[in-house]
């Protein structure tokens, strides 16, 4: 098992620098031989080049912490436990999530891996992993880490912004998981941008006080929405008001009318004995009637009845419209996924 | 005749199929005060009388119309003059070509009886209606002038001239309409043994215009 993991270390190497990290790694594997051989003599040096600064090869911070605490357990079986200690808690101080494995390691070297972590206060936060979560449904996680009994606070804020949302503030000792509904502080689902979860604890058996942060990027992923009708301009709509202009040309239509039928009558009954003019002045001084009493209503208020409601009817449709498609957007967003991802540090986000 | 049909019959083909959900019917009962003027060198005879009737239009969306109007009344001779009673059966297309103006084609039957006998008269006109809105909509004022280039009369040569000119108002109230209406007929007939005919039907219309559907 302890070869997997220590395989898995060498894996994860960038392959830039695999060769330089090549030997470390070598060392590494040779060093865990003799430790499963138990010959711990012959793994302690080893283990020590690794760490020491004299090393000319680079060392991962998986493979410092997992040469620490190698050393920490080679030593426990050598019987040098305060040196042990120290190894281990030089392993917990670089990544507090280190831990030893029971089915893999003595109850002597998990009591004194136990007595470093009482030794050394420190807070994790793991990075976090990519996801795509949806609020309604599920949630985004994350992993803290106190190495041994503290209060501990988790507080999630926007990169940038002074809200904070908290999500946790308890005593853990351990790695804990906390969750988030993807809202903020004020309820609302947190906006596409660059988050940062802050941890703060205190320890309970020493008092003292550490803190860890990491980054992530919050994106929405939302069906497309639909755009709501615009506002009518003045074009789409009807006239609902009579222009005075419009109320003198009316005067002029009737007139118009009026003209024409005295013009019919007496043009054409010329040679037909006159007298025709009777029922012409009847549609003439109807129209002319008509045209100066439309004049005079529109002069005074041109509202035009039949534009107002018909123009009211298209902002009722329009309204309704607008108030579905605001609904179905409504539905979308809330629908909304959240997809998160880690981010190295402080910037402008996605 | 032949005319007016094939302008209805392409109204009808052209307008139905895409109009179809468009479709209204309007049909509007009317009375009329007519007077009819006749000089056939004896002087001008008069005869006035009342004439109820009505005018059915099929609409074809917002373009094309087809109306179908019936006419009958009596006319009241002036000292000397006979009676007479006068029927009417005719059909018009229109063609809307812009929002203010109407194209029409059209043909009547028309005829006058009196104790004497019967006179037929055959009808066909090509017009155009003009329509102004005012008082926001609510009232047209209307303009009407039609030739009447193909008339034939039982008994007489056919006019030289004749044309049909009208002007008038449209009331709007809610779905339906009043119409008032001064309309005169004039027909000029040829010179027979040195006897000019001149003839000429005016009528005061009211039309009321009910929407059914």
């Amino acid at each position: 098992m302890r070869p997997l993991a220590l395989a898995a270390i060498v894996a994860a190497a960038p392959i830039s620098s695999l060769s330089a990290q090549g030997s470390t790694a070598e060392l590494l594997g040779q060093a865990h031989q003799f430790y499963e051989r138990l010959e711990v003599e012959r793994a302690l040096p080893l283990l020590r080049q690794i760490v020491s600064p004299n090393w000319p090869f680079e060392v991962t911070r998986e493979q410092r912490v997992e040469a620490y605490k190698y050393l920490g357990a080679c030593l426990t079986l050598a019987g040098k436990r305060d040196s042990a200690v120290l190894y281990f808690r030089a392993a917990i101080e670089r990544d507090p999530f280190t831990e030893l494995d029971p089915n893999l390691f003595t109850p002597a070297q998990l009591a004194t891996f136990g007595e470093a972590q009482r030794r050394t206060f420190a807070v994790a936060v793991r990075p976090v992993e990519p996801a795509r979560v949806d609020p309604r449904t599920a949630r985004v996680t994350f992993t803290i880490v106190a190495t041994h009994a503290a209060v501990v606070q988790a507080r999630l804020a926007p990169v940038g912004a002074g809200a904070t949302a908290p999500l946790f503030q308890g005593t853990i000792d351990g790695a804990r998981e906390i969750a988030w509904d993807g809202l903020l502080a004020d309820r609302r689902l947190a906006p596409t941008g660059r988050y940062e979860l802050a941890v703060v604890g205190r320890s309970r058996l020493t008092g003292t006080s550490d803190s860890a942060r990491v980054y992530f990027d919050v994106r929405h992923e939302v069906e497309a929405l639909e755009d709501t009708l615009p506002d009518f301009d003045r074009r789409r709509l009807l006239p609902e008001r009579i222009s005075a202009e419009a109320a003198r040309r009316d005067v002029a239509k009737g007139l118009g009318v009026a003209a024409a039928a005295l013009l019919i009558a007496g043009a054409a009954n010329g040679d037909l004995g006159g007298g025709e003019r009777g029922r012409a002045d009847v549609v003439a001084a109807t129209a002319a009637v008509t045209g100066v009493v439309a004049f005079l209503v529109h002069r005074g208020h041109g509202a035009i009845p039949e534009n107002v409601a018909a123009n009211a009817r298209h902002r009722a449709e329009r309204d309704s419209t607008n108030a579905s498609v605001r609904g179905r957007n409504a539905s979308r967003v809330a629908a909304t996924v959240l997809l998160v991802s880690p981010a190295a540090g402080e910037g402008t986000g996605p | 005749m032949r005319a007016a049909g094939v302008i209805a019959g392409a109204a009808i083909l052209g307008g139905a199929a895409p109009a179809a959900a468009q479709r209204t019917l309007t049909v509007a009962p009317l009375v009329s005060l007519a007077e009819h003027r006749v000089d056939a060198g004896f002087g001008v005879e008069r005869s006035l009388g009342p004439i109820l009737g009505g005018v059915g239009t099929l609409r074809f969306g917002p373009r094309l119309a087809l109306a179908v109007r019936a006419l009958g009344g009596s006319l009241f001779g002036s000292k000397g003059v006979l009676d007479r009673d006068v029927g009417e059966l005719g059909v018009e297309a229109s063609v809307v070509t812009a929002p203010w103006l109407a194209l029409q084609a059209g043909a009547a039957r028309r005829a006058y009886s009196t104790k004497l006998g019967r006179q037929s008269w055959t009808l066909v006109g090509l017009g155009a209606t003009a329509r102004v809105a005012f008082a926001g909509g609510a009232i047209h004022g209307v303009w009407r002038a039609t030739l009447l280039p193909a008339v034939s009369v039982t008994g007489l040569r056919g006019p030289d001239g004749a044309f049909r000119t009208a002007t008038g108002l449209e009331y709007r109230v809610r779905t339906a309409t009043l119409g008032v209406e001064y309309s005169l007929e004039r027909y000029d007939f040829p010179a027979e043994a040195g006897v000019r005919r001149l003839e000429q039907l005016s009528a005061l219309t009211l039309l009321l215009k009910l929407r059914l559907r």
